[in-house]
């Protein structure tokens, strides 16, 4: 029954959405951008794209910055152009996914203000889809009971914080920590969310959510080797879904080398594959060196599930897959603009290639 | 086929007309690379030439020109800043167009000049923008300043003033207040203040800011507590906050209060003004106020130091203001030169882009060509109309002689087998209508172009959908002045909703003129019959009663032209009109259908096909014919004859008119046999014999005869050893040609596809099909043109009893009003959607009769337009 209502609410922006997706840059067009010589040569090439229109009006040696930023600003164009004309339950749908811009943006102002970097800087560095009002005033905050007091108390990440408060000072470690714990009560919410919107959006979004929580479990593993975070503690910041959870995830908690992580992933059809084409060795968490790295992997395998979210209608994972899509798309082009401007050539093959 | 010959020769110029489109010939140009730009702009202005790309493996930035290419983008990104500046600044753009300066072509140097120019301005309007900007934002401070000393003394005075109103009856509170705090020293009044602030107050800020406005008033001495206050500017949406986030971060230990500034505040960060708050918040230490300071900034606040001191606050006030005064001197200058700066560009902005646009159109064309190193020359190629070939020699000369140079350009015809693009000469009658043609597809070289026919048959077959003398004549108003006017009201064109009817305006002028005749016939106007000639009938003198059923008594004569006016208020008039209108329109799709079908011929003798003529066409029009054909000769047959006439002895001759439906049907179900009732003529058994054997046998002969003519054909080529040679063949500039035989054009392959009797035998067998039902849907088809005539005479009907003819019968003083409005109602309606939507209606069954109905019958719509090289289109669609 609900699909033959589905149009009335979400119809057109199902329609945007998809031909949004058809906008986004194909591989005869990657090929084009990987043999540019310079920047000139790369706006030029992007004139026939989407992102003519914010970048036609730079002037003309652009920089891989202004770069990133104008095609940011098309992102968040299209994005609010969705907002605008959403409605329930489209909007509030839109609105989860903002949630996740707003946990970056704290964490990056927290993080910011920790090491005495100007607040309007900051505040540029921000994505502009995860802002809200009191957002700004995080920069006077010192520890995490007044963080909570202060600001958050009022924005919609209040309900993701509540765990959060047991940490006491603001440092590196509790910042990453509040971090993990934000995200882990966001993507629990965003799932359970997702599951009350009924099929097919709940099938759909649960097999995206349950990779990011897949791919998130694994990077706290890894990134807590040889850091003081206690295996009880690094357990707790484990999102409690996705395909590991939660057998797969006690045996993560207690890992304590790659090898070990590598063993449980085995067990997984579909990571397996994925790790065997990585280069699983000790420097595959920091990107480059290897052929693939783990992150790499992680990505192309995000834009073959989001790719499938597309592959059926009346739902709202189109929305969520094509911010990732295009999120991955700009992380591309940026990656190209750097290799050119930086004249490593031989490494600019080595994007995420969408469509 | 065009042939190349050498260029002294007159040549026979092929004819053109709208039934073909013209005959194309792809042409090579020589261009010697130091005039290339010449010719091309040359060309760009003529717009006769539609290049091919030579360089397809060549990716956009690997081209020749692609530097000069981005040279020109850089200066349109030029033009473009200079033009937001010019309209944000609301100087005028002059339409003010230097023909001469766009039309002359232009020598590298103009082109240097102007982009120095315009690289000029733009470092000038940038250098002032950028100081206009300083100049703002330092204006902004001041403003802002201002208000802020404004506001928060009017905020000061406000809490002293209704301090001492409060004084007398607040005594106990104040003493309750001071001994809750024993550090305040003066009067704390907490309820004397809490009206604009937030929340509830504390006792000791409440002091605090007692404290100071005694100061305010007369200079308190013996304050020592620590209290401190910072101001500033704020955007107003975002004072909620403020006030939200300082609460809680300061917990409650401080006092905001904040005013509204009335006007708004242009703030150079945004493009509008915006409206701000001023605000001053107390807060009690230092590290609070460092906070405070902290999070306001953070919030977009912009502070501003106010002294504690009223009289110094006045000086200040004035100091501000007198500085303002400068500032606003020095803004003024710059903004006036910055407006002169922006008028002398905005006389030059129009044909700069122009220029502009048009030089990047030719560096585009430019890197579309092939270049030889070799002979230092650029080598085109393209289509052309073969007609056109003298004038583009001649424009290729012109070209030759503004580069100052002596080497000519080279024209000469390649002999190919390319299928060439389709160019229909219209103007601006026949365009309208071509475009309703290539909506549906372009027609291929050479094939015959149905916008020929359309030009009548669409606006006819409307008109029998849309009869009204009436709304055709207003229609016809309409469309005339549009055509009259045309020069005048060609801005409509630019509007997207108007464009539709200002380019169809020939059409609609057609579709009323075709209208009020078919009106005419109808004899409708308004829904009203005329009677301009006396009636064939006669209404009896004695009317009866209410509900008698009185009869017309036929006079001698009939009605000259259209429908005889007695039949309007006839109470079976409905049963004559349905009657009438179905059998026309079973007419007159038939023969439209015809006409489709006959035109099979002109394209089977163009193309040389003449096993198309023998075993497509002569079996269709058999077969239409002889069902159908017949159904139209029965319809005329029935209509010639008085069914009631009598014989001298006063005997009905004829039994009754005969069913044609049921003829009709009989006559598929028992060949060989009439019906009394359907009988009409002696010999009718037989002769619909004859016709059903013929139709029959017009069936096999559409599916099999022309595939096995074909293989026959196939295998004898076979047999004689031609079959599978290699399909290559290379297409090479004639021996004669100048300059040699250099091959651009690649090697083409003929399109010999392999013979394959099945596709061939399943695609006989789809089209018999498809014709023999499509005959019978087709023609039922046509039956729209009676419905929508029926619907559009009836709508018109009610509309007038419903709403004007009332007003008509009423009596008494009111009744002018009721005229008039009942009029207006009527007018109105008839106008929206009679005229308007009924017109679209009967507009679209018209398109679709020719669309399906008619082009299926011959016409293939595969070809691709003509899209010659021209700066009109490029500076249309820029302009967009």
């Amino acid at each position: 029954m609900k699909e033959i209502y589905f149009n009335a609410d979400a119809g057109y922006l199902e329609g945007v959405v998809r031909g949004y997706r058809d906008g986004l840059i194909t591989a005869p067009q990657y090929m084009n951008l990987t043999q540019c010589e310079t920047m000139d040569d790369l706006k030029l090439q992007l004139a026939t794209t989407d992102y003519a229109p914010f970048l036609q009006n730079e002037p003309s040696p652009i920089s891989t910055s202004t770069l990133s930023a104008r095609c940011t600003d098309a992102l968040v164009a299209e994005f609010q152009y969705l907002q605008q004309n959403s409605a329930e339950p489209v909007s509030r749908f839109l609105e989860y996914i903002t949630f996740g811009y707003m946990i970056d943006n704290v964490i990056l102002l927290i993080t910011g203000t920790l090491h005495e970097r100007d607040t309007h800087d900051l505040l540029e560095k921000c994505h502009p889809l995860g802002f809200f009002d009191t957002m700004p005033a995080l920069c006077v905050a010192t520890n995490v009971q007044d963080l909570y007091n202060t600001v958050m108390v009022d924005s919609p990440l209040a309900g993701y914080f509540r765990e959060c408060l047991s940490a006491e000072d603001l440092n590196e470690l509790n910042i990453e920590i509040i971090r993990n714990t934000l995200y882990k009560a966001y993507l629990e919410d965003f799932y359970s969310y997702c599951q009350s919107c009924g099929e097919p959006t709940s099938s759909i979004m649960a097999e995206l959510l349950k990779f990011e929580s897949d791919r998130r479990t694994v990077n706290i593993t890894i990134n807590s080797f040889g850091t003081e975070l206690s295996k009880d503690d690094r357990a707790k910041l484990y999102p409690r879904l996705g395909n590991m959870y939660p057998e797969a995830q006690i045996r993560l908690a207690r890992a304590d080398d790659m090898d070990q992580v590598k063993s449980i992933l085995e067990q997984y059809g579909d990571y397996k594959r994925m790790i065997l084409s990585a280069n699983m060795n000790a420097s595959s968490d920091s990107a480059g060196g290897s052929d693939m790295s783990l992150e790499d992997i992680f990505f192309a395998n995000e834009v073959q599930l989001n790719k499938d979210a597309f592959e059926q209608q009346f739902h709202f994972g189109v929305f969520y897959s094509w911010l990732r899509l295009k999120e991955q798309e700009i992380r591309n082009i940026v990656w190209i603009a750097e290799c050119i401007s930086q004249q490593q050539k031989d490494k600019v093959n080595k994007y995420t290639p969408i469509y | 086929m065009p042939f190349t010959r050498g260029w002294g020769q007159t040549r026979s110029r092929p004819k053109t007309s709208i039934f073909r489109s013209e005959i194309m010939s792809l042409v090579q140009l020589y261009i010697p690379s130091d005039v290339a730009r010449f010719t091309v702009s040359q060309l760009g202005e003529m717009g006769l030439l539609q290049f091919r790309d030579l360089n397809d493996d060549v990716s956009a930035f690997q081209r020749s020109f692609v530097n000069d290419v981005r040279r020109f983008d850089e200066l349109e990104r030029k033009l473009r800043y200079l033009r937001t500046q010019i309209e944000r600044s609301d100087v005028d753009i002059y339409d003010f167009f230097n023909e001469e300066a766009v039309a002359a072509s232009r020598g590298p140097r103009d082109i240097d000049d102007m982009e120095e120019k315009i690289g000029a301005h733009e470092d000038r309007v940038l250098r002032l923008t950028a100081a206009y900007k300083d100049l703002q934002l330092k204006h902004l401070e001041l403003i802002e300043n201002k208000h802020v000393l404004e506001e928060v003394s009017s905020l000061f005075v406000e809490i002293s003033g209704r301090q001492q109103t409060a004084a007398a009856p607040a005594s106990a509170s104040g003493a309750s207040g001071g001994g809750a705090h024993d550090s305040v020293p003066l009067l704390g009044r907490s309820d004397s203040l809490s009206r604009r602030s937030i929340g509830s107050l504390d006792a000791a800020y409440a002091g605090d800011a007692g404290g100071y406005d005694v100061e305010g008033g007369r200079m308190g001495g013996g304050h020592d507590i620590n209290i401190g206050f910072i101001t500033g500017v704020i955007r107003r949406d975002r004072v909620a906050t403020l006030e939200r986030v300082l609460w809680r971060s300061l917990r409650g230990n401080m006092f905001l209060n904040y005013v509204d500034i009335e006007e708004p505040i242009s703030d150079p960060k945004h493009d509008e003004p915006v409206y701000k708050s001023a605000f001053i918040v107390f807060a009690h230490g230092e590290s609070l106020r460092d906070r405070a300071t902290k999070i306001s900034e953070a919030l977009g606040a912009t502070l501003y130091h106010v002294d504690r001191n009223a009289e110094r606050r006045q000086e200040e006030l004035i100091e501000t203001m007198s500085r303002l005064d400068d500032l606003q001197q020095i803004l003024e200058n710059n903004n006036a030169a910055r407006i002169n700066e922006l008028t002398n560009v905005s006389e030059q902005l129009n044909t700069w882009f122009t220029i502009v646009r048009k030089e990047k159109a030719i560096y585009h064309t430019l890197n579309l060509l092939n270049y030889d190193a070799n002979r230092n020359c650029l080598i085109a190629e393209g289509w052309c109309a073969t007609n056109d070939i003298p004038a583009i020699q001649s424009a290729l000369h012109l070209a030759t002689e503004d580069a100052g140079s002596n080497v000519p350009t080279v024209l000469h015809e390649l002999r190919t087998t390319k299928e060439p693009p389709t160019f229909v000469r219209t103007n601006r009658f026949t365009d309208g209508f071509q475009n309703i043609v290539d909506a549906y597809g372009v027609p291929k070289a050479g094939e015959v172009n149905p916008g020929l026919f359309t030009c009548i048959t669409f606006p006819f077959l409307f008109a029998l959908m849309f009869g009204d003398l009436g709304h055709g004549f207003l229609m016809t108003i309409c469309a005339a002045l549009l055509c009259i006017y045309e020069k005048k009201l060609a801005w409509l064109a630019k509007d997207e909703s108007l464009r539709m009817f200002y380019t169809g305006r020939y059409i609609v002028l057609l579709m009323g003129i075709f209208s009020m005749y078919t009106g005419l016939l109808y004899n409708d106007i308004f829904s009203r019959a005329m009677s301009m000639f006396s009636s064939g009938w006669q209404w009896p003198s004695d009317q009866g009663g209410e509900g008698v059923t009185v009869e017309a008594t036929k006079l001698g004569h009939t009605y000259p032209v259209g429908i005889d006016p007695a039949w309007h208020h006839a109470g079976n008039s409905l049963l004559f009109t349905n009657s009438y209108k179905m059998k026309m329109s079973i007419v007159l799709g038939i023969i439209h259908m015809t006409l489709g079908i006959c035109l099979q011929v002109p394209n089977a003798l163009y193309f040389k096909k003449r096993i198309n003529i023998v075993h497509v066409f002569v079996p269709q029009i058999i077969f239409l014919f002889s069902i159908f054909g017949y159904l139209v000769f029965a319809i005329l047959f029935k209509w010639c004859t008085d069914w009631y006439a009598r014989d001298a002895a006063g005997e009905l001759t004829h039994i009754s008119p005969p069913s044609l439906l049921n003829m009709l049907i009989y006559m598929f179900l028992s060949p060989g046999s009439v019906g009394e009732s359907e009988r009409m003529f002696r010999g009718q058994a037989a002769l619909q014999t004859v016709l059903l054997m013929l139709a029959l046998a017009c069936v096999p002969w559409m599916l099999l005869v022309k595939p096995l003519i074909l293989r026959r054909e196939h295998q004898k080529i076979i047999s004689e050893g031609y079959g599978r040679i290699s399909s290559h063949v290379r297409v090479s500039s004639e021996d004669d040609a100048p300059g040699g035989a250099i091959i651009v054009s690649e090697q083409e392959e003929m399109q010999e596809d392999d013979f394959d009797f099945a596709d061939i035998m399943i695609n006989q067998t789809i089209h018999t099909i498809e014709f023999c039902l499509n005959s019978i849907s087709n023609t039922a088809s046509y039956l729209r043109l009676w419905a929508l005539s029926l619907a559009h005479a009836q709508l018109s009907e009610v509309l007038w009893t419903m709403t004007f003819l009332p007003t008509l019968k009423m009596s008494g003083a009111l009744q002018p009003i009721a005229i008039f409005c009942g009029f207006a109602v009527w007018f109105v309606l008839t106008f929206s959607i009679l005229i308007g939507m009924e017109g679209l209606s009967a507009f679209l069954h018209a398109l679709r009769l020719h669309w399906v109905e008619f082009n299926n019958k011959f016409y293939d719509g595969t070809g691709t337009k003509f899209e010659p090289f021209a700066f009109k289109t490029i500076l249309d669609e820029a302009e967009e």
